[in-house]
């Protein structure tokens, strides 16, 4: 009996009842389009924000003694430290600077990097290296230089350049010019090993910078994590970029946020107008199942597995179409592959759900309604 | 008559209507407040993005190589080409002058350090002084006043104590190089350049964190760096902070490849190429350069944020217009009896439905100024909330929400009435 009467209120009132349900559809895509994106937003963001390089240093405590130009020396095994915690989805790179003379005798100052030379893409990636720029770690013989230091030293790709450091020379071959658009360009980069040898510092380092992706909680949890495993050296994050992408996530996440809960109080709405005016319909039904006996309950009830049974219908539907939606979204915005969430189809149904009954707040009047008044015709 | 009709049916029957007005109201609002922060926001996250420093560089033209590690020059005063500060107002009357922030000039020289009163009196050192502006008043040609400086270009240096007021005796110490020595808030140094002997008194005003090298330097005022080095009224190079649009596939051409109206174009927008064309323009003889760390990741962040919040607003959008349908089909429908009897008393098709479409646009037109008016509040709430900053309204905008809401209830009402219109009226009336 229940099941005849849901049946029959359903085909009733096709036209609104689609109407109904297409609003249902329609939020409950955008909502659940939102929610798949929502936890990948950030992450794409963070992404977006390595492209700034560097985010954490690690770096020998000040210490008296040392000089100015060249702060206390870090002993190299701390890579072995620092490379381990790569779950941390981030990319590691010691660095040692040397103020050296470069060109022929007596040359002029530059300042020489020696780091990892197979990670220096990784770390700053809006460098543009022309000429060979895949070397690998353990290339003794090769170095990349900034543009303005090519120009000033007509050092182009595939010629020699010699280094001098107190009584110590090298011997490079220049594989490639970086293209910074920064400070970089008028820096000399080789492997570790050759400026450590040029330095006379065998097995140190300066400091080691790090580039590690997520929000500004992940990145203190890691800045943590290395700190409590170095306890005698300094692990600081970069300000300049850390209090400013945090800021902005923060931002971004709001806006979305509220936009998504807007689209829901609207789908809500909806909702509302198309029940009230079924209500205004329904009085003498519903006077007629009164007098015949039924409770204001049993009444109540079958509106609600009705509102109920179109929430669960749109819910489905729209999160299909919502998956749809934030794939493309991700295609379109991102240019990534986001791949659909199964946690975010209940979700999406206790949303509609919540919304369906808002909206269906009229049906209760009808619980008022006197069986002879509305029989009489009035 | 038509009049009468019109004017009846709002006096008659308010409530019918109220919902359908609740909801063009309501719609409206959401459109017309997600449409305004959409507008604004790519302004206000350009904004945003300005925090992370400055995306200029203005450096000498013919300069010998900077031996620059971590943003401080270790070169001597002798070596390298100068700028001066006389010029620097002429940074505010390019095209682009609003879109210039804030600017500050550096000059690094190599002094040798005696700090003489405080805990570690007595201690010699050489460092490296760094001159530049924290907040500085430059006067512009047309008589205002600009504020401008590191504050500016370097908001998350942090300081404890305070910064030097300009061209006073005071400096501020990096935290690093503080903590090696034991330098604290007071003490006073005893500063010379490397060449020339004499030296001067600095009071240490403030210790400053930076995260860069600078934290192993010590910043003075500029006018303080010209005077130990001789270089008075010059200074190294200059770190700009522009708002600029993010690049696009037409501002990466050439230049000089553009024909005279795609150049106009290029030159009127604010792309960073343009600006710093711009400033070229006025200093002939430097290079200025983009620094493309903060400038490629600033455009690429913009672009792709900006995008994603107009699709997040075009499905508020079409979520409004759904609401405002639906209201609208739904009260439509109750006036079948209405259009009934009308039919019934020999009115034409033509007559009926333009009285109804009538009665919808004026609910559009009340219902759309009110929805603007909630709106353009919600909007200035968002703004507010999400970034400080009350977002305007655009007037603008009023007529679009007015024509949508037409058009959304027109289409809503439609086929209702089309419906009812086109039965016959006997049962109608009868009530089925």
């Amino acid at each position: 009996m229940f099941k005849r009467l849901l049946w029959h209120l359903l085909n009733g009132n096709r036209i609104r009842l689609t109407v109904a349900l297409l609003a249902l559809t329609s939020g409950g895509a955008v909502v659940s389009a939102l929610m798949n994106l929502e936890a990948d937003i950030n992450h794409r963001l963070a992404q977006e924000f390595r492209s700034l390089g560097a985010n954490l240093v690690v770096s020998a405590p000040p210490a008296a003694g040392a000089s100015a130009v060249s702060s206390g020396l870090i002993d190299a095994s701390v890579m072995q430290v620092v490379e381990p915690l790569d779950s941390f989805g981030g990319t590691a790179s010691p660095y040692l600077y040397v103020v050296a003379r470069a060109g022929s005798a007596p040359g002029r100052e530059v300042v020489v990097a020696g780091t990892w030379l197979d990670r220096v893409m990784q770390i700053s990636p809006w460098w543009k290296i022309s000429g060979d720029s895949s070397l690998s770690r353990a290339d003794l013989t090769h170095c990349l230089v900034g543009r303005n230091v090519s120009r000033n030293l007509n050092a182009i790709s595939g010629s020699t350049l010699t280094l001098y450091y107190r009584r110590q020379t090298a011997n490079l071959i220049v594989a490639g010019v970086i293209d910074a658009g920064g400070p970089e360009d008028n820096q000399i980069f080789a492997n570790l090993p050759v400026v450590q040898a040029l330095a006379g510092e065998a097995g140190k380092v300066q400091l080691v910078q790090l580039s590690v992706a997520g929000s500004p909680d992940d990145i203190r949890a890691v800045q943590a994590e290395l700190q409590s495993a170095l306890p005698n050296l300094s692990v600081k994050p970069v300000p300049q970029i850390t209090e400013a992408e945090g800021m902005l996530l923060h931002r971004i996440r709001f806006l979305i946020f509220s936009t998504g809960l807007l689209i829901l109080v609207l789908t809500a709405l909806c909702i509302l107008a198309t029940m009230a005016a079924l209500a205004m319909e329904r009085r003498r039904d519903v006077g007629l199942m009164k007098a015949l006996g039924g409770s204001v309950q049993k009444v109540l009830r079958i509106f609600l597995a009705e509102v109920g049974i179109m929430a669960f219908a749109g819910g489905i539907l729209g999160y299909a179409l919502g998956m749809l939606l934030s794939v493309w979204m991700g295609e379109r915005v991102f240019g990534t592959r986001i791949a659909p969430r199964w946690e975010v189809l209940p979700a999406t149904l206790i949303l509609m759900l919540l919304v369906a009954f808002a909206g269906a707040m009229p049906l209760r009047l009808l619980g008022n309604v006197r069986p002879a008044v509305i029989l009489r015709g009035e | 008559m038509f009049i009468r009709l019109l004017r009846e049916s709002f006096i008659r029957n308010p409530r019918r209507k109220l919902l359908t007005c609740i909801a063009l109201v309501l719609g409206m609002a959401v459109a017309t407040s997600t449409f305004t922060v959409a507008v604004d926001v790519s302004d206000q996250l350009a904004r945003e993005f300005r925090s992370f420093g400055a995306n200029l560089m203005v450096a000498p033209r013919g300069d010998t190589l900077p031996v620059e590690i971590g943003g401080v020059d270790y070169r001597p005063i002798t070596e390298g080409a100068y700028l001066s500060v006389s010029e620097l107002s002429r940074l505010k009357t390019i095209f682009w002058r609003h879109n210039i922030l804030g600017f500050t000039p550096f000059l690094d020289v190599p002094v040798s350090v005696a700090v003489s009163s405080g805990k570690a009196a007595g201690a010699s050192f050489p460092v490296v002084l760094i001159g530049t502006w924290y907040r500085h008043s430059l006067a512009l040609e047309d008589g205002t006043n600009f504020s401008t400086g590191a504050f500016s270009t370097n908001p998350w240096w942090r300081i404890r104590g305070q910064w030097f007021a300009e061209n006073s005796s005071q400096c501020v110490v990096g935290s690093a190089l503080a903590e090696k020595y034991g330098i604290v808030v007071g003490d006073e140094l005893n500063v010379s350049a490397q060449s020339f002997g004499t030296g001067k008194p600095l009071t240490v005003g403030g210790i400053v964190s930076t995260g860069e090298s600078q934290d192993e330097a010590i910043l003075c005022p500029l006018s303080v760096a010209q005077e130990l080095s001789g270089k008075a009224g010059q200074f190294r190079n200059l770190f700009v902070s522009a708002l600029t649009k993010p690049e696009d596939a037409f501002s990466r051409r050439d230049p000089n490849s553009m024909t005279p109206t795609e150049f106009d174009r290029w030159y009127c927008t604010p792309y960073i190429s343009s600006i710093s064309r711009q400033i070229q323009e006025v200093f002939p003889d430097t290079q200025v350069q983009p620094i493309r760390r903060i400038a490629d990741t600033e455009g690429r962040v913009l672009t792709h944020i900006s995008l994603l919040l107009w699709i997040v607003t075009i499905a508020a959008l079409i979520a409004a217009a759904l609401a405002v349908a639906a209201t609208s089909a739904t009260t439509a429908m109750e006036r079948r009896s209405d259009v009934g009897l009308m039919k019934a008393l020999g009115a034409t098709n033509l007559l009926v439905g333009g009285l109804f479409i009538s009665e919808q646009l004026l609910l559009a037109a009340i219902g759309g100024c009110a929805g603007f008016a909630l709106g353009a509040g919600l909007a200035r709430e968002l703004g507010e909330t999400v970034f400080g900053v009350p977002t305007s309204p655009r007037l603008i905008v009023l007529p679009i929400i007015l024509a949508t809401a037409a058009l959304i209830v027109v289409i809503g009402s439609w086929i209702p009435l089309y419906r009812a219109a086109h039965v016959s009226p006997a049962p109608i009336l009868r009530g089925e």
